[in-house]
């Protein structure tokens, strides 16, 4: 949603920022520059913007010279630079609030002309949103302007589209929580269907989705192919699997074509198995005199190896693979296990079986290819069959019941010509069935008006959540009929389907206001779209049934009414979301949540930390292997903290900020994982002071019933044989015991309960080595079984992993990034985009700090006007490297400063980081922006930065600002003021409550008020 | 004795192809809407993907000088002229072409998915997670190429991966997050690209579908105002160009015929029974109408992955063979692995030979469609069967007019992880900047060189001929 001119214009004034009159549109490209326009631009900004050198290469004095577009990218550049108070840059002589509004109002003037104003659609984005300004917001000074929200449609987010195509495909993702499998709502996974979201949301930490989005000719093309996969799904898979309980229509409507189908598909199975048995039953002895005469294939003869040469035979699974791939396998198996042919030697039965490829008419090539598997591999699938002789034993013959068997002898009597192969009888008596069955189809009515009807309103119902209004249905239903005359009954089922898909209504989200306007010209939402605004704010669903209910029963038509709808579905706990569909499909399983998904969702997104999983990271340097795994684990067990402190709901955002518990290594149940800590130190108790490391089979068979009795993963006293990839019995027990001792020999108390050897599996939780993000060595880890707990040099999400790392780089820190964060999202300031004449790099140095040399590069006058709003907040995340492990000295990774070289290939208890020379890091920090003066001031590191953070007004309303943005879906402006006071007063009144929060916005003028859209 | 069917598979292929006559004119995802129709002669690029690595051994001259030999085998920088020297065996078939082919070794892969399968990843330079969606981290550079030369259908994608038929998920991939579908048998690549030749009726009644919706939304966009009204009449407009491209590809169907490639009737029903050998010139045929009618300037071929059946090779005439135990050096019917592996290879030099002869017999500007056009080969996984990215050759075919000082050479570029080394980043930065895209770097970074602080990004520069900064 773009806010129409007239809402910038109202942005900008309520913004404090006057806008240019309307003035009259000339017809003329030549640009002229009023006297008193001019008389401000000589004196306060040629200085520096005319001549050959003018600072960044902008020149006002040329402006009138400049061709149309060049000179209307200066004045948009001018246009931004005065709106954001960016020019004149500080330090030198101001514009007074005349001059500034002169200037304003001739380059708005000129960019109307030719409307070509990039400020507008700016001014919506989400990075934008901090230049309303913060004080007035919260001053109460605009807390009686009616707070509301344009009409408007909104684009479905990757979220919903997933979750969309789920419930219309009556699908779900499968998860585990609380060590069961449950079924999740969300994720991107459904079975045989590929679909491409065309809905991706930016990659940006922060909110990510917004209102401003359209739907484009990009979109649209990905939906096309999603459309025809989607339905074809329907009509192929869906229908006939839930049997007529979905779109019971398309079953109806389908009938005839499926009952032929059915019984195509059962007379082909049938003689596709049988045709030899049946045709020797017709035919009797004659049948072999009909056949055509049999002529064997050629093979390659085999050549000897030229001197040298070696030849490696592929061993006897890949043979079997190539034969069942050239579906040979069973004629094969069948054969040998027939008692009749017992006793056969070799070259008979490789006869015997190419006798019966033959006759049935397979092609020569896959005889071939069959042939030269049973020539080099015949000791071997003789074996193969005599071992498992029952589980290849064939299925008995089964007629089909008498009227068809009797339809399939006739027609067999009828088609066969002799010296036809069994396959062309098939196919000549599938040919014909199928011609009969077609002229009963062309003989048998279309479908009627009713069943079409039925369908729209079926479709419409499934796809759309709504019953057609009379045009539609009217509108459809010609569609639909002629669909069906054109295309025939399933491609234009299939048509139908993708029209729906197709159609913007899919797409977007509505919220329009209806009813009577109030004194200011604005409308409730309609109930309907109440109900979707609702279900949407909260989670990726349509309303549930209770919303539906209240909305079409007029009840969703009073502040109270939404009030009792969003505390409803925020105390839900009936449904389990998928928190992290990249999770999901890294196969991280354990990553579910059954509270409102976007309550969650608000703050992975505001503080960014899932990113850290597609930050590109060595394990190397991380120290060990499976570094996809331990950054799963760690992404979820940041989701599952933010949890616990929203399940808490009290001091939400100073928790977030300044926890110092957290959870490693754990997944959320203490009873559990004491149980599992419990069970390594019994093992550990029973066997540490025995000579393990030198048992014998003997020896640990001794130990028979204590291990039957606790059990350690693949070691089976009773089964001593058994063995894995990692090793015998024996040996696999005492890799367990190395890894167990290694965990509890130094007086450990609890013991981290990973898999007892590194292996292939997933028996235990994945992602142990997430204890290396805290530099928690593995064979030193006192483990807490209780969580969360604290952890040492950590206080709140700024100063978890996860948050550092996704806002890191590859291989180093990143301060400014950090720093921008903090500025932006906690401080409500703003950043400026990077001058496009900058080149933001920060010199090499193998003897010098990452902060001293960002210092050099960015402290200079001219960067530092930026570079101050974030890197003296940056520095303070410098006692914590890129992997976010707390440091005091800071390693110089170059290949001239190595001083050990450790080992590349990772063992349990290995770090293979290299060692190299270090210097002491220093993690000095200034805040400044609070507004607060007993918080802003320097900082010794991040731990007193968070600390402070956790106490400013500024940085709680920063946070509600962004709330508003989330739930909104656009920035706020200055008539959302009241919106945000209640929900700051909410907040204090509740102890700090989020719910309390979205409540409160949920339930305020700007959610719930609509305005039509302007011209 | 009756001969039992496993009724599941053929359902399976049934289903396959059923999708395939269902699909209609799907264009490549955005590519329509990407950019006008470039004016003036297209560039084309022709990706073909190999599975089971290139070894920098097979791909190395055999009479390199001592000196030369040396450096090759140390992996240090080196460039010679191919005039002067013999090709390895299995790419004599390209003798007379020398003049325009470059072997270029020394390229790492290691921001991509190597081992058996690379997926996605190697024309895109992430770690792919064995293939899930959410992995794809950004358009692969085949849609970026072909974002600079828009044509019909923007972009084909064919593939000969696992044996399979119909249309199916491909490698590339349009967007973040975005799998492309490819054509996986000649006889479906054939009746998807010339649908509005051989099938004009499914091309309508697409158009009918979106000229009923179009409708729809007209109606919408005359009782709204503002920014809505103007979204209304974007997706129209949207909706508008589709349509238009169907009829043009209609109108132009005429034209289109003149190019419709003749496929033997092995082929029919995806071939189940068509040799390797006639599968791959089949497709070539196809690949090579589908470039001559302008239905589209950039080609993917997934010559062959790991699970695609093998048969019909000389030397294993009668036999099938996978290129998985290959790799592992198991052989069939007799035959050295070796011997075998190299037989696939001159079996993908045929098609690139085919394709070159065959774009040189088109006119084009004052030369021939091949002067605008680029082959690569290259391996899917590095430099073994079960490669770690260390190196990744390529074997460039390109005319006259390429954009690139690279032909008539073999060039071994500095090993990873010592100055001056390239990866595929650099080679597709290369590949973007001397075509229009003034990309910075393209793809991930590599670990090893960052660690090591070296200069990794941007383009090749002495590739960069004219274009060099």
């Amino acid at each position: 949603m773009r806010y129409p001119l007239a809402s910038i214009a109202a942005t900008l004034l309520l913004a404090g920022i006057v806008l240019a009159s309307a003035h009259p549109a000339t017809a003329t490209d030549r640009l002229v520059v009023p006297p008193s326009v001019l008389a401000v631009l000589t004196q306060r900004c040629m200085d520096c913007h005319s001549g050959d050198s003018a600072e960044g290469d902008v020149r006002l004095d040329a402006i009138v010279e400049l061709e149309l577009d060049p000179r209307l990218d200066l004045l948009n550049k001018a246009q931004e630079q005065l709106f954001l108070g960016q020019m004149p840059p500080k330090g030198e002589g101001q514009l007074t609030a005349v001059e500034r509004s002169q200037l304003m109002d001739w380059v708005s003037h000129e960019l109307r002309k030719h409307k070509a104003s990039t400020l507008e659609q700016k001014l919506q984005k989400p990075e934008f949103g901090n230049y309303v300004d913060h004080e007035k917001l919260f001053s109460g000074e605009y807390k009686d302007l009616p707070g509301f929200t344009y009409d408007r449609r909104w684009l479905i987010s990757e979220f919903i589209f997933n979750a969309t195509f789920q419930r219309m495909l009556k699908s779900s993702t499968k998860a585990k929580r609380n060590g069961l499998v449950v079924d999740a709502v969300g994720g991107s996974r459904i079975p045989n269907l590929s679909l491409s979201n065309p809905f991706l949301l930016p990659n940006v930490s922060g909110v990510r989705y917004y209102a401003n989005e359209d739907l484009t000719g990009g979109h649209l093309s990905s939906m096309l192919t999603n459309a025809q996969k989607t339905s074809e799904y329907i009509t192929n898979d869906l229908v006939k699997r839930t049997k007529g309980t979905y779109l019971p229509a398309i079953n109806t409507i389908m009938a005839l074509e499926e009952g032929q189908r059915a019984t195509l598909a059962s007379r082909r199975m049938f003689l596709e198995n049988f045709i030899a048995t049946l045709c020797h039953e017709i035919y009797g002895s004659e049948n072999e005199s009909l056949l055509p005469a049999f002529t064997p294939v050629a093979l390659n003869a085999e050549k000897p190896l030229s001197k040298g040469e070696t030849y490696k035979k592929a061993p006897f699974h890949v043979a079997q693979n190539m034969l069942k791939a050239l579906d040979g396998d069973r004629t094969v198996y069948d054969l040998l296990l027939d008692p009749e042919h017992a006793g056969t030697s070799d070259d008979d039965f490789r006869e015997l079986c190419e006798r019966t490829w033959f006759f049935f008419g397979d092609h020569e090539r896959t005889i071939q290819g069959r042939m030269t598997i049973l020539r080099d591999y015949m000791p071997e699938l003789r074996n193969h069959v005599a071992t498992n002789a029952r589980k290849l034993k064939p299925p008995p013959y089964k007629p089909l019941h008498d009227a068809e068997m009797e339809m399939l002898r006739s027609s067999v009597r009828k088609h066969r010509r002799k010296g036809d192969f069994y396959a062309d009888i098939i196919d000549t008596c599938m040919s014909m069935w199928e011609q009969e069955f077609e002229q009963e189809r062309l003989s048998a009515a279309p479908p009627s008006d009713q069943l079409l009807a039925d369908l729209v309103e079926q479709l419409s119902v499934q796809i759309l959540e709504r019953q057609p209004t009379a045009p539609d249905a009217t509108e459809y239903l010609a569609l639909a009929r002629s669909y069906v005359t054109k295309l025939g009954n399933l491609k234009a089922i299939q048509k139908l389907i993708q029209t729906f898909i197709l159609s913007s209504e899919f797409a977007y989200r509505q919220e329009f206001g209806a009813g009577e306007p109030d004194e200011h010209g604005r409308r409730m939402l309609s109930p309907r779209d109440a109900s979707y605004a609702i279900a949407y704010a909260l989670t990726d669903q349509g309303p549930d049934e209770e919303l539906v209910r209240a909305a079409a029963s007029g009840k969703l038509k009073s502040r109270e009414d939404y009030r009792r709808e969003v505390v409803r579905i925020l105390k839900k706990r009936d449904i389990v979301y998928l928190i992290d569909p990249v999770l999901a499909d890294t196969n991280y399983q354990d990553n579910t949540t059954d509270t409102a998904i976007r309550k969650l969702r608000f703050f992975r997104e505001f503080f960014g930390y899932p990113a850290a999983i597609s930050i590109f990271k060595d394990e190397k340097r991380f120290g060990g292997d499976r570094l996809g795994d331990a950054t799963a684990r760690l992404l979820n067990e940041t989701d599952r903290l933010v949890e616990y402190i929203l399940a808490r709901d009290q001091n939400v955002f100073e928790e977030l900020l300044t926890t110092d518990e957290f959870y490693v290594y754990h997944d959320g149940d203490n009873e559990r994982m004491q149980a599992a800590s419990d069970r390594l130190k019994r093992i550990h108790d029973y066997f540490k002071d025995l000579d393990w490391r030198n048992f014998t089979d003997e020896d640990l068979l001794e130990h028979r019933d204590f291990l039957k009795e606790v059990k350690m993963r693949m070691v089976d006293p009773d089964k001593l044989e058994a063995r894995n990839r990692q090793g015998t019995t024996i040996q696999l027990f005492k890799m367990s015991m190395e890894s167990i001792t290694a965990r509890l020999a130094k007086g450990q108390k609890e013991a981290a309960p990973f898999d007892l050897y590194r292996g292939y599996g997933y028996d235990f939780m994945v992602g142990y080595n997430v204890s290396k993000f805290y530099d928690i060595p593995m064979d030193n880890w006192d483990y807490q079984t209780v969580q969360p707990a604290p952890v040492a040099h950590r206080k709140g999400l700024l100063t978890h992993p996860a948050w550092l790392i996704a806002h890191a780089k590859n291989t180093e820190t990143d301060p400014v990034q950090r720093g921008k964060w903090v500025r932006e999202k906690l401080l409500a300031g703003t950043i400026p985009d990077v001058p496009i004449t900058v080149d933001a790099s920060i010199p090499e140095d193998h003897h010098r700090t990452l902060r001293d040399r960002l210092a050099s590069a960015t402290e200079t006058a001219y960067c530092w006007k930026c570079h101050e709003g974030m890197n003296p907040l940056g520095y303070a995340f410098e006692c914590y490297d890129d992997f976010g492990r707390f440091r005091s000295v800071e390693a110089l990774e170059y290949p001239d400063t190595l001083i050990t070289k450790r080992p590349d290939q990772w063992t349990l208890l290995t770090d293979t980081r290299d060692l190299y020379e270090t210097l002491p890091v220093d993690p000095k920090g200034y805040l400044r922006g609070t507004g607060d003066e007993s918080l802003d001031g320097e900082v010794s590191d991040a731990i007193e930065l968070a600390d402070r953070l956790g106490r400013s007004r500024r940085v709680r309303q920063s946070i509600l600002r962004h709330a508003f943005r989330y739930f909104m879906g656009r920035n706020e402006i200055l008539s959302d003021s009241k919106t945000l006071i209640d929900a700051e007063q909410a907040y204090v009144d509740s102890g700090g409550s989020f719910d309390a929060v979205i409540v409160s916005l949920l339930t305020s003028d700007s959610f719930m008020y609509r305005k039509p859209i302007e011209d | 004795m009756a001969n039992r069917r496993d009724p599941n598979r053929r359902d399976f292929v049934k289903a396959s192809l059923l999708g395939a006559s269902a699909m209609a004119l799907a264009p490549s995802f955005h590519q329509v809407f990407a950019a006008p129709l470039a004016a003036g002669i297209p560039k084309r690029f022709v990706f073909i993907r190999k599975s089971s690595g290139i070894r920098p051994l097979e791909i190395a001259l055999r009479d390199f000088s001592a000196k030369d030999r040396a450096l090759d085998e140390k992996k240090l920088p080196l460039e010679v002229d191919l005039h002067k020297h013999e090709l390895p065996s299995w790419l004599r078939g390209l003798d007379e072409l020398k003049e325009h082919m470059t072997i270029l070794q020394g390229l790492s892969a290691k921001m991509s998915e190597n081992v058996h399968y690379s997926f996605s990843s190697v024309m895109g330079c992430f770690k792919s997670n064995r293939n899930t969606l959410s992995a794809i981290k950004r358009a692969t550079i085949d849609f970026e190429l072909a974002k600079l030369f828009p044509s019909p259908f923007g972009h084909v994608e064919l593939s000969f991966a696992a044996g399979r038929m119909g249309i199916v998920s491909g490698y590339s991939a349009p967007a973040p997050q975005t799998r492309n579908y490819c054509y996986a048998d000649p006889d479906t690549a054939r009746s998807e690209l010339f649908k509005s030749v051989l099938n004009p009726e499914a091309v309508n009644s697409d158009n009918d579908m979106l000229s009923f919706l179009q409708s729809k939304e007209g109606l919408k966009a005359s009782g709204i105002k503002g920014h809505e009204r103007r979204r209304q009449e974007a997706q129209i407009e949207s909706i508008d160009a589709i349509r238009d491209r169907n009829k043009k590809l209609i109108e132009i169907s005429g034209s289109l015929a003149k190019h419709l490639p003749e496929l033997a009737p092995v082929h029919a029903d995806g071939g189940p029974d068509a040799s390797t050998p006639e599968k791959q010139a089949a497709m070539t045929d196809v690949l090579i109408a589908a470039l001559k009618a302008g239905l589209t300037n950039v080609v993917t071929y997934t010559i062959d992955d790991l699970g695609t059946p093998i048969t019909g090779l000389p030397g294993n005439e009668t036999d099938r063979v996978g290129i998985h135990p290959l790799g592992h050096d198991e052989a069939f019917g007799g035959v050295p692995a070796w011997m075998t592996r190299e037989q696939i290879r001159i079996s993908h030099v045929n098609q690139i030979k085919t394709i070159v002869e065959k774009l040189k017999q088109v006119p084009e500007g004052n030369g021939t469609m091949f002067d605008n056009t680029m082959i690569m080969y290259f391996p899917e996984n590095g430099e073994t069967h079960h490669g770690i990215g260390l190196e990744s050759p390529f074997l460039i075919m390109a005319g006259n007019n390429c954009a690139l000082d690279i032909a008539g050479r073999y060039i071994r570029l500095p090993f990873l992880g010592t100055e001056g080394h390239k990866t595929l980043g650099n080679w597709y930065t290369t590949l973007l900047n001397a075509h229009g895209n003034p990309i910075e770097h393209y793809g991930d970074l590599d670990l090893e060189m960052a660690r090591k602080k070296l200069h990794q990004t941007g383009p090749i520069e002495q590739f960069m001929g004219s274009f060099a900064s």
